[in-house]
């Protein structure tokens, strides 16, 4: 939810017109996926849709507020990078993740919306990885994506992925405990 | 990012030329175009019988391409500007979930929308910054108030934009161009969901406030009287944008409304013919 709402408010800071255009489309297929879940998550039992729709952790807010933050014109790569280069990878790994681990027969109402969301992440991302290449033109524009992405990546790690620790699975040093 | 976006702030490329609405109004150079007999102003409807057709349907076109390049950015301010609550107008302004899902899709639209009126331009002969941009349209996407910025933008706007593209699309039709007829046609349905969004929210959020309800009817008055662009759009013989009252039937306008957006614009035309002869006045002193 909180990437269709920046993403529609970034198309007004934006000057290069295709990547104002591209945001506006990309606005509303995050806006369906989030209408997919809030649709999903009451029909959930043993899911608690209030706590679900909450951030995991106080780390995961800290990634969303400084993801959200550019607002400059001339800061289209690091909009861009935010959203394309970490939230959406994030994304796409913990759906897979959820997809490959949950029950196709119990779970298959999820599983049919993860797979239409995943082939619109995956679109995405795409068309992002596209317009980023596009706007680095110089080292000191890679340098500024490249301390972007690193930013944002350590304050993901801190959260632990996009729904908190386990996002893609228990890290091996727990599966050991777990087995201990 | 901040909420609330100003309007100096909307980022352009080099190739727009922003120019404010009050400077063009008050251009003396406007009475020049008032060649026709007293109380009889402007060129008149868009038809491609006309000398200057070819290039009123291109400066029609890169307005509408403008229009909808700031109802993409206030529909996405709307989805960032406000949080997600009951929208009933106390405390910080929010609106309902499904409020923002409509403005996402409106988002998708209006830049389908773009890509479309880029096209159209360079089928017609024209191009990005052939003609200027002013930010009306977006003015009205900055009211603080969900209500009214959809009453606004949705109800008045959007309005328009299906009385513009009704017209461009009896232009095309008229004159055999099946490209733009096709085009403005798709583009005309969609507008009918975008005001039917702002009629049915405006619905929705003042139900049980009469008080508000009034307010955003009254700046979706003010909205329209402003954007009737002194008799461009009316009911004339002679308006170059005619009132589509049947597709405005469809996004939920009753008739008195529609009358009374008739007598605005009556209203609108009057006061530019005034201002047409004293800019006339002046140029002839």
């Amino acid at each position: 939810m909180r990437l269709f709402e920046v993403l529609g408010g970034w198309v007004a800071t934006i000057p290069e017109l295709d990547v104002k255009l591209r945001l506006g489309t990309h606005c509303y297929h995050h806006a369906w996926h989030s209408e997919l879940w809030h649709k999903r998550l009451p029909e959930l039992r043993e899911m608690n849709p209030e706590r679900l729709t909450a951030p995991p952790n106080d780390e995961l807010v800290a990634f969303i507020d400084a993801m959200t933050e550019p607002e400059g014109p001339d800061l289209t790569i690091e909009k861009l990078v935010g959203a394309y280069r970490v939230l959406i990878p994030a994304k796409i790994a913990a759906y897979t993740y959820h997809l490959n681990n949950t029950s196709t027969i119990t779970d298959a109402p999820t599983i049919r919306s993860l797979k239409f969301i995943l082939q619109d992440e995956l679109d995405d991302w795409r068309d992002g990885e596209m317009m980023i290449q596009s706007l680095i033109q110089t080292e000191a524009e890679l340098q500024r994506a490249i301390d972007h992405q690193a930013m944002l990546q350590k304050l993901m790690l801190a959260a632990g992925g996009i729904a908190g620790p386990g996002s893609i699975g228990d890290s091996y040093e727990a599966t050991e405990e777990a087995h201990a | 990012m901040r909420k609330s976006f100003p309007v100096e702030d909307l980022a352009r490329d080099d190739r727009f030329v922003r120019v404010p609405i009050i400077e063009r109004f008050n251009d003396p150079r406007t009475a020049r175009q008032e060649d026709g007999p007293k109380g009889k102003r402007g060129p008149g409807r868009l038809t491609p019988d006309r000398p200057d057709a070819p290039d009123a349907a291109r400066a029609l076109m890169h307005g509408i391409f403008v229009g909808e390049i700031q109802a993409l950015e206030g529909a996405g301010r709307t989805c960032w500007d406000f949080e997600v609550g009951a929208g009933n107008g106390e405390g910080i302004p929010e609106v309902p979930f499904e409020l923002k899902l409509d403005m996402a899709r409106q988002c998708w639209d209006e830049a389908r929308h773009c890509e479309i009126s880029i096209k159209l331009s360079g089928h017609m002969g024209t191009e990005l910054g052939e003609f200027s941009e002013n930010t009306f349209l977006y003015e009205a996407a900055c009211n603080p108030d969900p209500v009214l910025r959809l009453t606004g933008v949705n109800r008045a706007l959007e309005g328009l934009a299906i009385d513009v593209f009704n017209t461009m699309r009896e232009f095309g039709e008229v004159a055999g161009d099946p490209v733009l007829e096709f085009c403005e046609d798709w583009m005309l349905a969609d507008e009918v969901t975008h005001v039917k969004m702002g009629s049915d929210w405006l619905r929705r959020l003042t139900v049980n406030d009469k008080e508000r309800q009034e307010r955003a009817l009254e700046f979706q008055r003010v909205v329209d009287k402003l954007f009737s662009l002194g008799g461009f759009r009316g009911e004339e013989e002679d308006s170059p944008v005619r009132l589509a009252r049947r597709f405005r039937e469809l996004a939920g306008f009753e008739k008195d409304e529609m009358d009374t957006l008739a007598e605005i614009a009556r209203e609108a035309r009057e006061e530019m013919e005034a201002r047409v002869e004293a800019n006339r006045a002046a140029v002839a002193n």
